[in-house]
């Protein structure tokens, strides 16, 4: 068995994770300098695709305005000052010169599905119009060899250049054998390893392609493991969750033509900028939480008021991501919108950890009486521990880390 | 001759393989070579476990596995002689989510799925339509994403939501969600009638034979184009069986055999699995040669989906359709997208009649953990046709989970003294451009099928 799977199964990334929100002027500047020489450089390469824009969000009937409010939100989102503003638009007219190819493995293409679903100024636009998608095995025109040889094509044409997007898991048992692609019957495993060779990363989108998801609950019956148990070399950009959040995928692809480089990881190699604070930091029943205000069970008064739903199993408190704060479905809702809780889903392993059945119900809560903060951190420590006994949380995540080639802000392209 | 093509563009990839005989297609298979092992995953989990897993069992149709699996798990209370109380808001908010879910994938299929492989049968310029890019493909794509807002707004998120439980649903919507709701579908409604049929709405719903098929205009009026031009009237017939195991406001259960039957026996469906691979004994029959099993009724094949529900319902305009071109593309194909017109009208109605003062959930007064022996089964119809799921739980705790998905009646294996739905409908072709159109034509789900 791969024993990056093992472990991170057995660890929580609280100390990882934690975003450094101000790294103070210096950084910034150097980074913004830095952000400037890119965009300029990138302007200097042709466009793989003559689309210009602006004239893509004017034709929707979107302003100037408008565009430099989603560009100042998703700043926001990659958690960099208001300076960066400008060059996030500029970067986004410039999304053109990075080409992604988009594969599915043993999947649910719910991740396509979400990614289909962003909008506002219509990211679709933005994606599929300027984004350079070189190859998707659901949503492009071509199908059948056509498709096979366009993908060829693609990936001699950017040989390392593109982003590899993966969305899926992989099975290895019988070598292999529960999921094979394209007419050779190449099996997930080879057509992975074959075309993250080339790329110049490779982001897995969704939890299924970064810790296996729900292919790899117990008993796991295809051997099924994410992409960071096979790739290796090679920079890996995790963005779990199920499906994994649009906004964080459209922010992983700005950092990379921002920057030329992949954004601050945490142990388990997600970004920090999405996976830095739990739900439960943000979110918006989280007053009630601290007044000791909880629904008991489902359909109940507290149900009603909108209280907090950690008694009814949310798990929100462990879990790291910023669905609290950008929500799903173009800022739609989420599921602690309607009350039934967060599930966990962009932890290792949270199919067996955390399904229904096992709220932490049970768990003596009271009403914080010291510091908010203190208290939930505490509280959110002593689960950790109980999950991790024996291990020196730490030392693991390290271990984990370790393993990897971390790209982080101050290492080179 | 022997070709083997591979569909893409579906939900997951499968292979197609066509035997020749004088350029006319006398064999097919069709091949779903990925697996995951949902059942297998689900054995010894708690049974409200299931209501995480199953609906990600796919991506555009979790919402239909979600309901497919609370219906088992209610219907297990049922079997043990526990009645539940589910309030008719709860009943209404599960089919309005179910709905928005199909109208969703309605309006995907067509311009996503299956129009790239039509408008590529034409020499004219179809370019609005192409992927990624083209005008009209972006307008669809958007006009899906707003739409699948108004579920959003129940559901929490889509896809993968879990807001139904034993006892009725999670949410909880106010008086403005439900407005905004149903704004969503006024948008998806304007959609329909200014770029998808061109003609007014209720105009729309009146149609009721053949010759309204020429008031057809916009998109839709495309594909009547195309489809006659490359004569999509006259191939992909399969047996003309059809069967509708799920009951809602709009549809009906009952199969057609040459007669309408409104009686459906659940347990004369049955699944055989000489065709297909075997995870658990590791002994493959020699037959075997990809993960969908074969489902059948009475031990025959039935097709399942928008068309089988429109003939069993007796639905006019589409009965009328049905009654000159037979079960063939065309038929199909405006089966599916004349369902869109009766879901958004249905649903904008069952919005109107949620109402917020009664109870969202009553909790059951047994847990299902505390059960030691019981089956249940669910069915429901879901954008592709009718899903089923059983359930049996031990002790507390999920002892088998079977799930037959829509895409397991019409594309399965075939066997030795009958073809499968689409291996009858595609064989007789003359062209593998039409074989793929015919596939497609029943709305592949290759997640589904193996899950």
């Amino acid at each position: 068995m791969v024993d990056s799977q093992e472990m991170v199964k057995k660890v929580f990334t609280q100390d990882s994770a934690r975003v450094d929100t101000n790294k103070g002027d210096a950084y910034y500047n150097s980074l913004f300098e830095k952000a400037k020489s890119r965009l300029e450089a990138l302007k200097k390469q042709p466009a793989l695709k003559d689309i210009d824009m602006m004239e893509v969000v004017e034709s929707e009937g979107v302003n100037r305005r408008d565009f430099m409010k989603w560009a100042s939100a998703t700043t926001a989102t990659l958690m960099l000052p208001p300076m960066f503003t400008p060059l996030v638009a500029e970067a986004t007219e410039l999304m053109n010169r990075v080409p992604v190819i988009w594969i599915e493995l043993q999947d649910c293409a719910g991740n396509s599905e979400a990614l289909l679903r962003s909008s506002t100024p219509t990211v679709d636009d933005l994606l599929f119009d300027v984004l350079s998608l070189e190859f998707h095995h659901t949503l492009q025109s071509a199908s059948g060899h056509q498709a096979e040889e366009q993908l060829e094509d693609a990936i001699h044409h950017f040989k390392g250049k593109y982003l590899l997007f993966v969305e899926g898991a992989i099975p290895t048992a019988i070598n292999g054998g529960y999921g094979t692609i394209g007419a050779s019957g190449e099996t997930f495993q080879e057509n992975l390893e074959r075309l993250s060779k080339d790329a110049a990363a490779v982001v897995a989108v969704g939890s299924c392609a970064t810790y296996g998801g729900v292919p790899a609950a117990s008993p796991n019956p295809t051997g099924a493991v994410g992409v960071m148990d096979l790739v290796k070399g090679k920079p890996v950009i995790n963005i779990p969750a199920c499906p994994a959040n649009p906004a964080n995928m459209v922010g992983v692809v700005l950092h990379f033509v921002l920057t030329g480089q992949i954004p601050e990881l945490d142990s388990l190699l997600r970004p920090k900028f999405a996976f830095g604070y739990r739900i439960h930091d943000n979110c918006e029943r989280r007053a009630h939480f601290d007044a000791g205000e909880f629904v008991e069970e489902w359909g109940d008064e507290g149900a009603k008021n909108n209280f907090c739903l950690y008694k009814v199993g949310c798990k929100g408190p462990m879990t790291f991501n910023n669905c609290s704060i950008i929500r799903y479905n173009d800022g739609a809702n989420w599921p602690i919108g309607v009350g039934r809780g967060c599930i966990g889903c962009s932890e290792p392993d949270f199919w067996d950890k955390y399904a229904y059945e096992r709220p932490m119900a049970d768990a003596n809560i009271k009403a914080p009486t010291g510091g908010v903060e203190k208290t939930v951190d505490e509280f959110g420590l002593g689960l950790l521990t109980a999950t991790t006994i024996g291990i020196g949380v730490h030392a693991v995540a390290s271990a984990v880390a370790g393993k990897r080639t971390v790209h982080s802000e101050d290492g080179e392209e | 001759m022997k070709t083997v093509d591979l569909v893409e563009r579906i939900e997951g990839e499968a292979k197609l393989a066509c035997s020749w005989k004088n350029n006319i297609i006398s064999d097919a298979r069709i091949e779903f070579l990925n697996f995951r092992g949902f059942e297998l995953i689900l054995e010894g989990k708690s049974p409200l476990d299931a209501l995480i897993y199953t609906p990600r069992i796919c991506g555009i149709c979790g919402q239909a596995h979600l309901h497919t699996t609370v219906n088992a798990l209610e219907n297990i209370y049922e079997n043990i002689g526990e009645k539940l109380n589910i309030t008719k808001k709860a009943k209404l908010l599960r089919e309005i989510g179910l709905n928005i879910e199909i109208i969703d994938s309605h309006i995907k299929w067509f311009y996503m799925f299956i129009m790239p492989d039509i408008t590529n049968l034409s020499n004219s310029d179809y370019s609005d339509y192409s992927a990624l890019k083209g005008k009209k493909w972006i307008k669809a794509s958007s006009v899906a994403s707003e739409t699948i807002k108004s579920l959003a707004i129940i559901g929490g998120q889509w896809p993968h939501t879990s807001y139904m439980l034993p006892g009725g649903v999670v949410s909880d919507p106010t008086l403005l969600d439900l407005t905004s709701m149903q704004n969503y579908l006024d948008q998806a409604i304007k959609f329909f009638e200014h770029d998808f049929v061109g003609v007014d709405f209720e105009k729309y719903l009146s149609f009721s034979g053949l010759k309204d098929v020429n008031k057809i205009n916009g998109d839709l009026k495309d594909f009547v184009n195309l489809s006659f031009e490359n004569d999509l009237e006259k191939i992909g017939m399969a047996y003309d069986k059809h069967i509708v195991l799920g009951e809602s406001t709009l549809f009906k259960s009952g199969r057609i055999n040459k007669r309408l039957s409104t009686k459906i026996d659940l347990n004369r469906i049955s699944e055989d699995t000489n065709y297909t691979f075997n995870i658990e004994e590791k002994n493959d029959s020699k037959d075997a040669y990809g993960w969908a099993k074969n489902v059948k009724y009475s031990n025959e094949f039935y097709e399942t989906g928008p068309l089988s529900r429109a003939l069993v319902q007796s639905r006019k305009f589409i009965k009328e359709i049905h009654k000159e071109y037979s079960d063939s593309v065309f038929t199909r194909v405006i089966s599916r997208m004349d369902e869109l017109a009766h879901l958004l009208y249905m649903t904008k109605e069952l919005i109107k009649q949620v109402d917020i003062s009664e109870e969202s959930f009553i909790k059951p007064k047994i847990s299902l953990s505390d059960i030691s022996e019981a089956k249940g089964v669910g069915v429901v119809e879901a954008c592709r046709g009718s899903l089923f799921h059983e359930v049996s739980i031990k002790e507390g705790k999920i002892d088998s989970y079977n799930v037959i998905t829509p895409t397991v009646w019409n594309l399965g294996p075939g066997d030795k003294s009958n073809y499968s739905i689409a291996q009858k409908a595609i064989i007789g072709n003359t062209s593998i451009e039409k074989a793929k159109i015919v596939l497609r034509s029943f709305d592949v789900c290759s997640v589904c099928t193996t899950h």
